[in-house]
């Protein structure tokens, strides 16, 4: 009797069963006790006996049981998840365990909906799912689709073979759509790396997904046709859905009427563009100290533009943090394939900066990874909040430490900030100015020695006259500066090849004894300077840097005095000379 | 004790117990004669009848006041103030300062610690704005330093700005200097000013006609500016703006008959304003302090230097060094400024890596300055 098949609903408190011949369907009406199993009516005709309960065993072999590769987020990084689904007699249930966030757990109400509209109803068995590793925190909506696939398996409605070596993801609407979801690109990789053949996705996470490669991409739209695609697998028909591919190159190429920011809009400023364009060969963080309306926040705009393009990897690293954030989808691209620019606003917290949450998502100085981070008005910013970027600025990351553990995100950004000289903005121009000094000193002190310390490059910005405005010729185009940036940056990656070291701004101490040796000039030099200009040892250590990368501009091997002296220049040096 | 002391302690008390914004209200006190007598008066609570309607609070209150306080309890807290090293000294005995007792409403009494200005000696008020420019710091620097070392003494508000650099440069030069304070003497306002009160009471003195331990309050302020002047036998402006409070204390000493300088400054000078247009109204324009040294003939004998008189800076500044100094200025200037100043002035561009280079070899020669930032200024 393999040909029966069985179908189960619940009419008015009582269980029907359906038991469906070639054609005939009869119907049966069960009794249901409340004790750990059913009790089904004597139906002799049908092949049914009293306290026959193990219907589905009736085939043979264990089937009430499946497991389905997904994944999930933990921080930046992704981890493989099997979700277990077991369908067992008992009380009808629905049970899910596995560390779940509240997202997760919610997930069998749409998952139970989402079939039923998609015309598969549940059997009124307990369905028990696992997500493993359990010790994990499961966070995202990203495991609806295995877990419904997991029991549509279980029901026999799949084979177990078509979903071998696949991982899926997705989260279920109740009319049975698949919606995207975050953390597709980690996941991705991640399910690559452990030699995975195939990702069943969303079918708007598609293109994030396919820029990994050499991995089967399929977007799904809805659980019906992800059920169809399945089981056209298992029947051979490969075909059903063409797989997503993706021809990673194609994104960087510029999009017409594609118009960023340029250094040919500004017109003067030659002293600040200058600083702009050391800071950026050497990747060095820079401080612009300004009246209200110089055009800082303009200058600092345009500082990507003359940043090397984003390569392959970093962008993959950019794209990974923007995709478990849930805002690679928002922006529109497949891949961000442009440096970031985040210009957070001085109210932030010190959670949105540096990332926060039960578990922490990435915050705005890890969305700024490989980019700029430009924080205006840099002494309104709450002091424990600009605390936070010590570690980014000396580390390149930051750790979060939560009861669940800690986290690590990237965090190499660079750090562009923009000031007042005084609260009224005028100083020193004293005819201007109305503060007394030590509002002037309290303004300056409101940023963190140490904070200050780590700017290498520290600039002042005239205001802007009228004359300047109408007469100055445009200036360089940002273009232009970005090629003398990029043979910067050539000189520094030929001098630091074999070394974990990428830009001068990488490089420690021990490392600035190496690659910026003085010789007997500029070491007399910087020995009279040293006393004059009162330096400490960082900012000994640190001007040696800036020289190197002013060097590496004009090509040079050696250090010359010029350059140190224009780092020097650089130095932030908030006292006052009577 | 001798009488004269205990009627000192007397007026002390009367001075801490009449409390601030009294002036009018003691110099009505005077016709009592002593402060002996007021107290007794105020005691057996007639003061009160014998005051005019204005001041009857204030009569009333001293009164309470004169209840309170025993006689012992008097003359130890003056004995108190005395040996924290603060004197007070009253008009009617010689050492009081002879220029101070000429002037209309001279303070009755003056506290003072360190040392009060000679007589015999020239005075000179060096005044001028709080929140000064670069050029103003200069000029106060400069004739604090000149003036002091040809011996005349440099009276002053111990304000921040102008004043304080006036006196400090002073007493850097090894001159005399004496602070006229708006506060008691033992309290030291603005607290920026910390070294140069330290220094003052060591090398110079400060004084005030408030009681020791007044806390600075706004009201005290201008009845100061009338010591200041009255101190000294000229002002010397070196900046303020068009509404100052420096203005207050040269209307002060016209009044006393004080000869008012001034130093000039550019037309378009906020802080220059003041200054200009006192020079307008006839003050004596100085541009240096030798100027006004031979205008005050003062004690060209003596302490006075030669080598001061002619101090033209000996420059061994040649090529792009000495082009870049020549367009410094007092006022500082950020390198974007002195790019294009270079650039009008000499026709070429100077690159930054340059510009830098040859600005940190003047600052490290002693050419040019360095204000807050990256803003450099000429300093000679």
């Amino acid at each position: 009797m393999t040909d029966r098949k069985f179908y189960s609903r619940y009419v008015g408190g009582e269980l029907l069963i359906s038991i469906v011949y070639d054609i005939k369907r009869v119907v049966i009406p069960i009794l249901v006790q409340f004790t750990n199993h059913f009790t089904v009516i004597h139906h002799e005709d049908h092949g049914i006996f009293l306290e026959d309960t193990i219907w589905f065993q009736e085939e043979g072999g264990r089937i009430l049981f499946s497991t389905i590769t997904s994944g999930t987020v933990c921080g930046i990084s992704s981890c493989l998840v099997q979700v277990e689904v077991d369908l067992s007699k008992g009380l009808p249930c629905f049970q899910m365990v596995g560390l779940l966030s509240s997202e997760v757990r919610e997930a069998r109400e749409r998952v139970r909906v989402a079939l039923k509209n998609s015309g598969i109803t549940l059997p009124p068995m307990c369905i028990n799912v696992n997500l493993s590793p359990a010790d994990l925190r499961k966070e995202g909506t990203m495991l609806d689709l295995p877990v419904a696939v997991g029991i549509l398996t279980c029901l026999g409605r799949l084979s177990k073979e078509s979903t071998q070596r696949t991982v899926l993801l997705g989260e279920l609407g109740l009319n049975g759509e698949i919606k995207p979801v975050r953390g597709v690109l980690p996941i991705v990789a991640k399910a690559k790396e452990s030699g995975m053949r195939r990702c069943i996705l969303p079918c708007d996470n598609a293109m994030e997904g396919a820029v990994v490669g050499d991995i089967e991409i399929i977007g799904v739209a809805s659980v019906t046709e992800t059920v169809a695609y399945l089981q056209g697998l298992e029947k051979g028909e490969e075909g059903l859905i063409e797989p997503k591919q993706i021809d990673v190159r194609s994104l960087w190429k510029e999009r017409d009427g594609d118009r960023t920011p340029d250094f040919a809009d500004i017109s003067g400023q030659e002293t600040v563009k200058r600083a702009a364009e050391v800071a950026a060969a050497g990747f060095h963080h820079l401080l612009m100290i300004g009246p209200p309306g110089s055009g800082k926040t303009m200058l600092a705009k345009r500082i990507p533009s003359i940043l090397p393009p984003l390569s392959l990897q970093e962008s993959l690293e950019v794209s990974t943090v923007y995709s478990v954030s849930g805002l690679l989808r928002s922006s529109g691209e497949v891949l961000i394939t442009r440096r970031p620019f985040l210009n957070p606003h001085h109210t932030i917290t010190s959670q949105a900066l540096a990332g926060g949450g039960r578990v922490p998502v990435p915050g705005i100085i890890s969305l700024s990874h490989r980019g700029v981070l430009f924080l205006d008005e840099l002494p309104e910013f709450r002091r424990e909040t600009l605390d936070i970027l010590r570690q980014p600025l000396e580390d390149r990351l930051i750790q979060i430490a939560r009861s669940s553990g800690v986290y690590t995100f990237p965090a190499d950004f660079m750090l562009v900030g923009a000031m007042n000289p005084c609260p009224c903005g005028h100083y020193p121009d004293m005819a201007r100015c109305r503060c007394a000094p030590y509002e002037v000193r309290r303004y300056l002190g409101r940023v963190s020695g140490p904070i200050l310390d780590r700017i290498d490059i520290c600039v002042e910005v005239e205001a802007l006259r009228f004359r300047d405005m109408i007469e100055k010729p445009a200036g360089e185009s940002s273009a232009q500066i970005r090629e003398r940036v990029l043979a910067a940056r050539k000189m520094q990656s030929d001098r630091f090849a074999g070394t974990k070291l990428r830009f001068n701004t990488d490089m420690g101490v021990a490392d600035v004894e190496k690659y910026c040796r003085l010789e007997e000039k500029e070491r007399n030099y910087m020995e009279r300077m040293f006393s004059v200009m009162r330096l400490s040892a960082r900012g000994y250590h640190r001007i040696l840097k800036v020289a190197r990368t002013i060097a590496d501009l004009e090509g040079s091997t050696g250090i010359r005095e010029e350059h140190l002296a224009e780092a020097i220049c650089y130095r932030y040096n908030g006292g006052q000379d009577i | 004790m001798t009488d004269e002391q205990i009627e000192k302690a007397y007026v002390h008390w009367l001075y801490q117990a009449a409390g601030m914004g009294s002036r009018g209200f003691l110099r009505g006190l005077e016709q009592f004669g002593t402060a002996q007598i007021i107290y007794d008066t105020a005691r057996k609570e007639r003061l009160e009848a014998k005051v005019s309607a204005r001041y009857q609070d204030k009569a009333r209150r001293l009164q309470a006041l004169a209840k309170s306080s025993e006689i012992k309890g008097i003359l130890e807290e003056y004995e108190r103030i005395l040996s924290r090293g603060i004197s007070f000294v009253t008009v009617k005995e010689a050492s009081y300062p002879r220029k101070l007792a000429q002037i209309g409403d001279a303070p009755y009494g003056l506290y003072y610690a360190g040392r009060l200005p000679v007589d015999e000696g020239r005075s000179i008020a060096v005044i001028g704005a709080r929140n000064c420019t670069e050029y103003g710091r200069y000029m106060a620097k400069e004739f604090g330093t000149v003036l002091a070392q040809a011996g005349v003494q440099i009276i002053s508000g111990m304000a921040r700005g102008i004043d304080g650099i006036g006196q400090r440069a002073a007493l850097y030069a090894g001159g005399y200097s004496l602070g006229v304070l708006g506060c008691g003497v033992d309290v030291c306002y603005p607290r920026e000013n910390r070294e140069v009160y330290e220094q003052l009471l060591v090398k110079g003195g400060v004084c005030s006609e408030y009681p020791p331990g007044m806390e600075p309050r706004a009201v005290l302020f201008p009845p100061r500016n009338r010591i200041i002047s009255g101190l000294c036998d000229g002002v010397l402006v070196i900046e303020a703006k068009g509404r100052s409070g420096t203005l207050i204390t040269v209307d002060m000493a016209l009044e006393q008959g004080r000869e008012v300088y001034a130093v000039p400054g550019r037309a378009t000078d906020a802080l220059s304003e003041g200054c200009n247009r006192l020079i307008r109204q006839g003050a004596q324009l100085v541009m240096s302090p030798e100027e006004l040294l031979e205008d005050l003939q003062a004690g060209l004998t003596g302490y006075m230097d030669q080598s001061v008189i002619s101090r033209q800076p000996i420059l061994h500044l040649s090529g792009v060094r000495d082009k870049v100094f020549k367009i410094l200025d007092f006022q500082p200037q950020s390198m974007e400024r002195l790019q294009e100043a270079y650039k009008k002035a000499y026709g070429d561009s100077i690159a930054v890596p340059k510009l830098c280079y040859e600005l940190l070899q003047l600052y490290a020669e002693g050419y040019a300055g360095q204000a807050d930032g990256k803003y450099y200024f000429k300093k000679e």
